[in-house]
C-alpha cells in the first residue's frame, strides 16, 4: 500500500516536472518545479533520462563499443591493461572496468522464465556460452551508467539518487527490447550494450542497449 | 607550498567550469598555508566510536597510514553526535590540523561542520559516509552500497529459495548508508513476490537494539525464515536473540565483513555478508590527503566509490579486520 502511494507521488511529481518542462520552454527556472531534495529524486531522474539517454548514451556506447572477441582477447592479458585500453573506470581505485561492447554470437543458452532473464551467446563458435545478456526486468549492476563519463557521481546529491540513475538506465535499456517470443537457441544475435568487471575472470554479463535477431 | 603556474591555471581554464573551480580552491588553501605552517604536521582523524569495529578499523588504517606518511596524529571520535563532532571540528582547527579524516555524523548535519573546517583552511578527507553537499570536502570516498547491498540482496534471494517471510534491520536514520542499503536490497528482493516481508524496524546501527527488536519480531511471526541487516552489529545482535530462541534454522545476513560475522559464518551462524574495504578506505584517504597538502589537488574526482565483495563460507576464512586476503 506504502509503496504504492509512494510510487503515485513520485509518478505525480514526474508529470508535474515534465509538464512544468514543457510550459515554460528554455526558461531555466522551470527546474524550479523539481524538490532539490530526495523527494525530488524521480523527476529528476526522469528529466536527466530524457535528456541524455538518446542524445548522448546510445551515441557514447555506440561509438566506443569494442567488439566482445578483441576484448576477450584483451582481458585475457589482465584488468588493468583491458581497462586502459577499452574500458573506463570512474572513481579509481577501488572500482570495476566498465566497457562498451558490440557483437555477435548464437544463443547458446535461455533463461527468458526469470525475474531475471538472460540469453548466453557463444561468439567464438565453440559451442559454449561466454557472454551473457541481460533481459530483465531485473538487471544486475550499473555499468550503463558507469561506462558513460559524463554522469559523475560528484554531480549528484548521494548514492541514493546516483543509484536511481542506473536503475532507470537499466529500465530504460531493457525495456526498449523486442525480442521474438519462444525459443531463440540456435539463433544468431547481435548486441550493442556494456558490462563492468572486477576482475579479468569475471563472467561478461551485459546489459543491451540493442539486441537483433537473425531470421 | 608549490602554487599553481599561471600556466597550469591557463590549461585548467581551457578546460570545463569544474576544474577551473578545482583550481580556484586550490590556489585559496595553498594562499592559507602559511597561516599553518606554524603548527606541527598533524592529521585529525575522527569517526564514529570504535566500539563498532569497523569504525575501529578505520581509525587504525588511517593513524597507521598517516604515520608512515611521517603525520602525527590526532583520533577523535564523535559516537554519532553532530554537536559533539562541531566540538571535534573545532579543536582540529585549534590544533592546526593541516587535514581531517572524517567519518561523518550525519549527511545533512556534518556539512556545516565540513564548511567551517574549510573556511579555516583545513581540508577534509570523508570517509565511508557521504555528505549531501559537493565541493564542501576534497574527497569524499565512499563504499559502492548499492552494488553492495545488491550482492548480499542475491545471496539473501539464493539461500532464502526465493521464498519464505523475512525481517530488516534498518541502519541509523540520518546516515545514507541506512537508505541506500535498504533500496539496494528492495531493488533485488522485491523482484520476488514469494518474499514477504513482515517487519522492518531500524535498530540504529546497534547489537543491543537488534536484539530486543529481533526477540519482539520473532514473537509476532513464527514463521520467519530469514533476517536481512543493514550492518554487521545488527546482525549480530538478530543473531544472538535466534540462538537464545533455539531458532538457529533464521538465514541471517549482513553488511560490513567484520571479524565477529566472519566467525560466526565460519561456525554455521550468520551466512554471509557484504565486505567494505574500510581499512584500505582510510588508507586511501589518508594518501590523497598528503597529496593534496603538497601539490594542492588530489587529480581525482571528489565523490569515489569503492566495490565491495561478497563473504560467505566460501571466502570467510581469508577476511581478516576489513580486508581479504588474496
Amino acid at each position: 500500500m506504502i509503496r504504492t502511494l509512494v510510487l503515485s507521488i513520485c509518478l505525480a511529481a514526474t508529470l508535474t516536472g515534465l509538464s512544468a518542462c514543457k510550459i515554460v520552454k528554455n526558461d531555466t527556472g522551470a527546474e524550479g518545479a523539481i524538490p532539490p531534495g530526495p523527494e525530488g529524486d524521480a523527476a529528476r531522474i526522469a528529466a536527466l533520462l530524457e535528456e541524455t539517454y538518446e542524445a548522448r548514451l546510445v551515441p557514447h556506447v555506440t561509438d566506443t563499443a569494442t567488439d566482445i572477441s578483441a576484448l576477450r582477447s584483451a582481458l585475457a592479458g589482465g584488468l588493468d591493461a583491458a581497462g586502459e585500453a577499452h574500458g573506463v573506470r570512474a572513481t579509481g581505485e577501488g572500482s570495476a572496468w566498465s566497457f562498451a561492447v558490440k557483437g555477435s554470437g548464437t544463443v547458446v543458452e535461455q533463461n527468458r522464465k526469470s525475474r531475471a532473464a538472460t540469453l548466453g551467446l557463444d561468439t567464438d563458435a565453440d559451442g559454449k556460452p561466454d557472454t551473457t545478456l541481460q533481459l530483465g526486468p531485473v538487471v544486475k549492476g550499473t555499468a550503463l551508467r558507469d561506462v558513460a563519463p559524463f554522469y559523475v557521481f560528484t554531480d549528484f546529491r548521494d548514492q541514493i539518487e546516483f543509484a536511481r540513475l542506473a536503475r532507470a538506465l537499466n529500465d530504460r535499456a531493457v525495456g526498449d527490447l523486442s525480442l521474438p517470443e519462444g525459443d531463440l537457441t540456435g539463433r544468431s544475435v547481435t548486441f550493442l550494450g556494456a558490462f563492468a568487471a572486477r576482475s579479468a575472470s569475471d563472467p561478461i554479463l551485459v546489459v543491451p542497449l540493442s539486441i537483433e535477431v537473425s531470421p | 607550498m608549490p602554487n599553481p603556474s599561471t600556466a597550469t591555471i591557463w590549461e585548467d581554464f581551457m578546460n570545463f567550469k569544474r576544474r577551473l573551480l578545482l583550481s580556484a580552491i586550490a590556489v585559496t588553501v595553498s594562499g592559507a598555508m602559511p597561516l599553518m605552517a606554524s603548527a606541527a604536521d598533524l592529521i585529525a582523524i575522527i569517526t564514529p566510536g570504535h566500539d563498532n569495529p569497523f569504525f575501529k578499523a578505520e581509525a587504525d588504517g588511517a593513524d597507521a597510514r598517516a604515520k608512515e606518511l611521517g603525520y602525527e596524529t590526532l583520533v577523535l571520535v564523535h559516537d554519532d553526535d553532530a554537536n559533539k563532532q562541531a566540538e571535534l571540528i573545532d579543536s582540529a582547527i585549534a590544533a592546526g590540523a593541516k587535514a581531517i579524516i572524517l567519518d561523518n555524523a550525519g549527511a545533512d548535519a556534518s556539512v556545516a561542520a565540513v564548511q567551517k573546517a574549510k573556511d579555516a583552511g583545513i581540508p577534509s578527507f570523508l570517509i565511508d559516509r557521504e555528505i549531501t553537499k559537493s565541493g564542501v570536502a576534497v574527497s569524499q570516498i565512499v563504499s559502492n552500497n548499492y552494488q553492495g547491498a545488491q550482492l548480499g540482496a542475491e545471496e539473501f534471494v539464493k539461500l532464502m529459495g526465493e521464498e519464505g517471510e523475512y525481517a530488516e534491520l534498518v541502519g541509523k536514520e540520518s546516515d545514507t548508508n541506512a537508505k541506500i542499503r535498504s533500496s539496494g536490497y528492495h531493488d533485488i528482493i522485491d523482484q520476488y513476490p514469494d518474499l514477504k516481508m513482515v517487519a522492518q524496524q531500524s535498530a540504529n546501527w546497534s547489537q543491543t537494539e537488534a536484539y530486543t527488536i529481533m526477540e519482539t519480531v520473532l514473537q509476532a511471526n513464527p514463521n520467519i525464515k530469514g533476517v536481512i541487516s543493514g550492518n554487521d552489529t545488527m546482525a549480530m545482535g538478530a543473531w544472538a536473540a535466534l540462538e537464545a530462541a533455539g531458532r538457529t534454522d533464521v538465514i541471517v545476513v549482513g553488511f560490513d565483513g567484520s571479524n565477529d560475522v566472519r566467525d560466526s559464518i565460519l561456525k554455521g551462524g550468520i551466512k554471509a555478508t557484504v565486505l567494505q574495504p574500510a581499512y584500505r578506505q582510510a588508507q586511501l584517504a589518508v594518501e590523497q590527503a598528503d597529496q593534496y597538502i603538497k601539490t594542492g589537488s588530489t587529480g581525482l574526482e571528489e565523490k569515489q566509490l569503492m566495490d565491495c565483495v561478497l563473504v560467505n563460507g566460501d571466502n570467510a576464512g581469508k577476511l581478516e579486520t576489513f580486508a581479504l586476503s588474496e
